[in-house]
């Protein structure tokens, strides 16, 4: 029997090539999205599940609480002595392992230079909680002796070519010398992080680099990520709720009051390791991490899609029943039975679904390298023949033909043969309003992508058109080296006789990195020093930061090297001046106030500016000049002005000076304009993202309303027809086949605004500086939207009303 | 075999009742022909679909084969229908989608017979009314005549004790009108099938063994 309503089903498919070109690209195209965002979904849900224990690794993250015990600032990082003291403290931790990343380094093999980043001084039992596999070396020694390193085979082909690595020696910032000891597999992409070369820990222990006394007890160096291994099932809880107790035994001092100690301004937590790609999002990550919230919202979209391919199925269905209540009335009077007719019809949408599906398949092979290619992933359909993921997608067909054929098939089994077979049959009222409401719910959607597409844009816009409160063009910025610092003075010299370059500064971050590095401060209240609540960031910089920048002064002046004093100076900006409880900059000015260790004069206070990216409120910053006693630490990068006039000329003659000045660094700059568009690139793709999918999702709403209308116009053929015996002029007939239309394009804009305005309004709260929603961008959606629904409708509707009439009439 | 009493079937509009079927009685027994005749408007088709079990009268009592139709469950209708009862239209009614063998084929899917069976049997028909050689071409490929003859095997393929036939010749020219009521006449009295035919061609009247006149839902004479 099932075969007979395949047959049939087939012949319906093949007379019916319009409807039936709607349907299957409607659901094709749906079922494509689908399978492609399954595919980044599973990706994304994928990371570092790789690891044998990956259920039993986790991060410790530390916070900072500021004076009104609020989070200031959270860290995936933490001190160093935590890893040691925590296993000592808590014995079911069985392990315990720290990684430190190096940022950019610069390292060399005999003449072959090259600036790495991916580096990491790793612990040797780093090997006892991750899977990194070794492909040469011994993994309880590899580790073990320090300026000991690993490489991946890349890297090693990259210094030694096909020369065995063992035993090579590396050079290191010029300084030191490494041992090759191994060759580990590169970790796969759906981790964390991505370890390209390992140093051994132990490294750190020299005094030249970092010693072991501040390996055991400096506590305010949060930069060492640190991992625990758990026994099996083993509650992080238990642990967690001890950790104040630990902070207060291991940090604070000998007879400290209760309730006084660190655990009131810090705490420590445990993150699964399977968490921190999408749900970590902390103040220090080691890369950037994916996000939970966007395979939400791409899991939402994917359903919108198909959903609206859905509805197209149910409606073009149940407007065609009337061409085949025949069909069902002989049937019915053959004896079929309700459920076979339901079975029956329920099979033909299974099969259109499951025609649907294999093409779906084929075509998201093919679209995913186009996706990866647009989204910068490297996402692979692979996991789609895994047979975990496969078998489930085979049945897709039942569950969406299911969905999308039982409202047509419980629909047209109930139909009365008698009447259908005396030709007098007509869609009752019900069937079309429920299809009204279904064309509602497509237009809804679709208004809503339409929005949430326009807002994104505009914030993408918005946040890289507004005032930086600085010149960020023209700025060339690259990491400063710190061999630098007793020739600086001559570098400047030499490249500011070139007269392409306007200035040069530097500073220990610039722009479009984070604020992060903060003191205590306290500042002049009457006789006496007041602690300050609120963090103040500080920026070490030298005396060019503030004009290689363009900022602006509010009151008083920059640091300048015609007052020995300023060296003990400061500089704010004016949330820092507020935060601080002075009303205006100028009453800051001359104030005294202590940073750190450093009491000094504020000189100068300079307008707020953007230093960190839109995401990030302004926060309090002071600016100071870095006092000798720092040398070697207090510069992290150098910023070049330049003119513009002729670029060529100004990056050849730095490039040729830094060559001369630090031959053993390789030189490596970027522009601040694109590190500022680089901040945004994953907010940009995923608008990208949702350009497509949105349009994708009015297309096929469009089909679907085309195929709607068309049928809803034959069957009003004859009154077309007398109307135009009457004297309807075409546009007269052209409104009132369109107006029905419209009105639900209006009734699904009304339902749509409120649902983006929240959807979006959400979306906006992750972004310290937005955009209004502006009511223009509403009304613009839904104009778009009638819009492209009257030209669907308008298409049919002038061709059924240019028609001679008469021809409409014989057919009745 | 059929026995209707008083049964009414009125349709209200506006608040008024509209007779289509006024207090028939009527009882038909195994082995007879009958034909219904009337005018377009009498309410005769509505009468054959009443005793067809397709449309369910307003009032009154049906009893097939001694079973109350009128307080049967759906299902226990469509059974007994199923069993019984074959249908022959005026506009043929095949399904255009199918072939004139899958035409036939379909009452016996729906009793779910066999697939061998259905075979035999469908082959069986098509060869008694010599139509074998059209069984693979499709209902529009047929002349008007060619289709009411797949219409009427497919109304005899499950071996119904009553066939019923609503105007089978009115699209037809009346020589193959002719060939379709003398078919009637043989199935009548070589097969032992009950007929009742709805006509308003006095002429194909004659060919039933009674003629019951309808005139406005009321039974004239029989």
């Amino acid at each position: 029997m099932l075969r007979g309503y395949f047959k049939i089903a087939f012949r319906n498919l093949a007379k019916h090539k319009f409807i039936s070109f709607i349907n299957l690209f409607g659901l094709t195209v749906g079922l494509t999205c689908c399978l492609l965002i399954l595919t980044y979904i599973l990706h994304e849900l994928s990371y570092d599940k790789y690891n044998t224990k990956a259920d039993r690794i986790y991060r410790v993250s530390r916070s900072f609480l500021n004076g009104n015990g609020e989070v200031s600032l959270h860290l995936g990082a933490v001190a160093p002595p935590f890893g040691p003291l925590l296993q000592h403290e808590f014995p079911d931790i069985q392990q315990a392992v720290r990684l430190l990343s190096t940022g950019h380094i610069p390292l060399r093999y005999e003449d072959k230079i090259f600036s790495e980043t991916n580096t990491f001084f790793a612990e040797q039992n780093v090997f006892d909680v991750f899977d990194i596999g070794l492909l040469q070396g011994n993994p309880k020694k590899a580790l073990a002796d320090p300026f000991s390193v690993l490489l991946t085979e890349e890297v090693a082909k990259r210094y030694f070519g096909n020369a065995d690595p063992i035993d090579k020696i590396i050079r290191m910032n010029d300084q030191f010398n490494f041992k090759v000891t191994g060759i580990f597999k590169e970790l796969p992409e759906n981790s964390h992080w991505h370890p390209k070369i390992l140093m051994s820990f132990n490294t750190l222990k020299d005094t030249a680099l970092v010693g072991e006394k501040n390996l055991t007890t400096n506590f305010s160096s949060n930069n060492y990520f640190t991992y625990l291994l758990l026994p099996k099932g083993y509650p992080a809880r238990n642990i967690e709720a001890r950790f104040p107790a630990f902070l207060d035994k291991v940090m604070g001092s000998p007879g400290q009051k209760p309730g006084t100690g660190p655990s009131t301004w810090t705490h420590l937590y445990l993150q699964k390791l399977t968490d921190i790609h999408l749900r970590s999002h902390l103040d220090s990550e080691i890369e950037d991490n994916g996000d939970i919230k966007r395979v939400y919202i791409f899991s939402a979209i994917a359903l919108f899609i198909l959903l609206i391919a859905c509805i197209n199925y149910m409606n073009l269905s149940t407007a065609r029943s009337a061409l085949r209540a025949r069909e069902i009335g002989i049937r019915k009077v053959s004896g079929a039975r309700k459920g076979e007719l339901i079975t029956q019809f329920l099979s033909e949408s299974v099969l259109t679904a499951s025609i649907a599906i294999v093409m779906a398949v084929i075509l998201a092979r093919f679209a995913l390298p186009l996706l990866n290619t647009f989204t910068g992933q490297t996402l692979s359909a692979e996991v789609l023949f895994t047979w975990r993921i496969g078998l489930p997608i085979l049945l897709t067909p039942l569950v969406v033909g299911t969905l999308s054929g039982l409202y047509p098939a419980l629909f047209m089994s109930s139909f009365q043969p008698v009447k259908t077979l005396k030709g007098l049959f007509k869609a009752d009222g019900s069937s079309i309003s429920f299809r009204k409401v279904l064309v509602v719910a497509q237009f809804s959607i679709s208004i809503i992508l339409l929005i949430s597409t326009a807002i994104v844009f505009g914030q993408l816009r918005y946040m890289q058109q507004k005032s930086l409160g600085f010149d960020k063009e023209q700025i060339l910025t690259m990491n400063y080296a710190d061999q630098l610092d007793p020739a600086y003075k001559a570098f400047r010299t030499e490249l500011m006789q070139n007269s392409y370059i306007k200035n040069m500064a530097r500073s220990s971050r610039i722009p479009t990195g984070r604020l992060l590095d903060n003191q205590g401060a306290s500042s002049e209240a009457g006789d006496s020093m007041r602690p300050v609540n609120a963090d103040i960031k500080y920026l070490a910089v030298d005396y060019d930061f503030v004009p290689t920048y363009g900022i602006s002064i509010a009151a008083g002046r920059n640091f300048s090297r015609d007052f020995a004093s300023d060296t003990a100076g400061f500089v704010l900006n004016e949330t820092a001046v507020t935060a601080i409880g002075w009303k205006n900059p100028r009453e800051a000015i001359g104030k005294t106030m202590k940073y750190g260790d450093t009491k000094g004069n504020i000189i100068g206070v300079i307008k707020d500016f953007h230093f960190e990216s839109m995401h990030q409120k302004i926060v309090p910053l002071i600016m100071v000049l870095p006092p000798a006693s720092w040398t070697g630490n207090s510069f992290g990068d150098l910023s070049i002005k330049i003119t513009g006039n002729n670029l060529p000329a100004a990056l050849a003659h730095i490039e040729k000076t830094w060559k001369r000045f630090l031959p053993g660094i390789p030189y490596r700059a970027s522009f601040l304009d694109e590190r500022f568009d680089g901040l945004y690139r994953s907010e940009q793709r995923q608008g990208s993202l949702f350009t497509v999918f949105s349009g994708i999702a009015i297309l096929i709403a469009c089909l679907g309303l085309f195929g709607l209308s068309a049928f809803a116009i034959i069957q009003r053929t004859k009154e077309i027809g007398i109307r135009k015996v009457l004297g309807a002029s075409v546009t007269g007939i052209i409104g009132l086949l369109s107006k029905d239309f419209l009105l639900l394009v209006g009734i699904a804009a009304l339902i749509a605004f409120p649902v983006a305005g929240y959807a979006m309004h959400s979306w906006l709260q992750d972004f310290a500086y937005r955009v209004q929603l502006s009511w223009w961008i509403f009304l613009a959606a839904g104009f778009i939207a009638a819009a492209v629904a009257l030209l669907t409708i308008g298409l049919q509707a002038f061709k059924a009303a240019t028609a001679n009439p008469v021809s409409a009439l014989r057919s009745e | 075999m059929i026995d209707l009493k008083h049964i009414s079937k009125w349709f209200t509009i506006s608040g008024k009742p509209n007779f289509i079927l006024k207090d028939i009685n009527l009882t038909i027994r195994e082995g007879e022909f009958v034909s219904i005749l009337g005018p377009s408007g009498s309410g005769k088709s509505t009468l054959l679909n009443v005793i067809g079990m397709l449309d369910d009268a307003s009032e009154g009592e049906y009893y097939f084969l001694d079973q109350p139709v009128h307080s049967l469950k759906e299902k226990q209708r469509s059974q007994l229908y199923k069993q019984y009862i074959g249908f022959v239209f005026q506009a043929y009614h095949l399904i255009d989608e199918l072939t004139v063998y899958e035409n036939i084929e379909t009452p016996l899917i729906y009793q779910n017979v066999k697939s061998s069976e259905r075979q035999a049997m469908v082959a069986d028909i098509l060869d008694r009314f010599q139509i074998v050689g059209k069984k693979d071409l499709f209902p529009t490929q047929l002349s008007g005549g060619q289709q009411q003859l797949v219409g009427i095997a497919r109304a005899l393929i499950a071996k119904p004790k009553l066939l019923l036939a609503d105007e089978p010749t009115g699209n037809l020219n009346s020589k193959q009108g002719e060939e379709i009521m003398e078919l009637f006449r043989q199935l009548n009295k070589e097969d032992k099938v009950t007929i009742i035919q709805v006509t308003h061609s006095e002429k194909n009247a004659e060919y039933g063994t009674h003629i019951i006149n309808l005139l406005d839902g009321r039974i004239e004479n029989s």
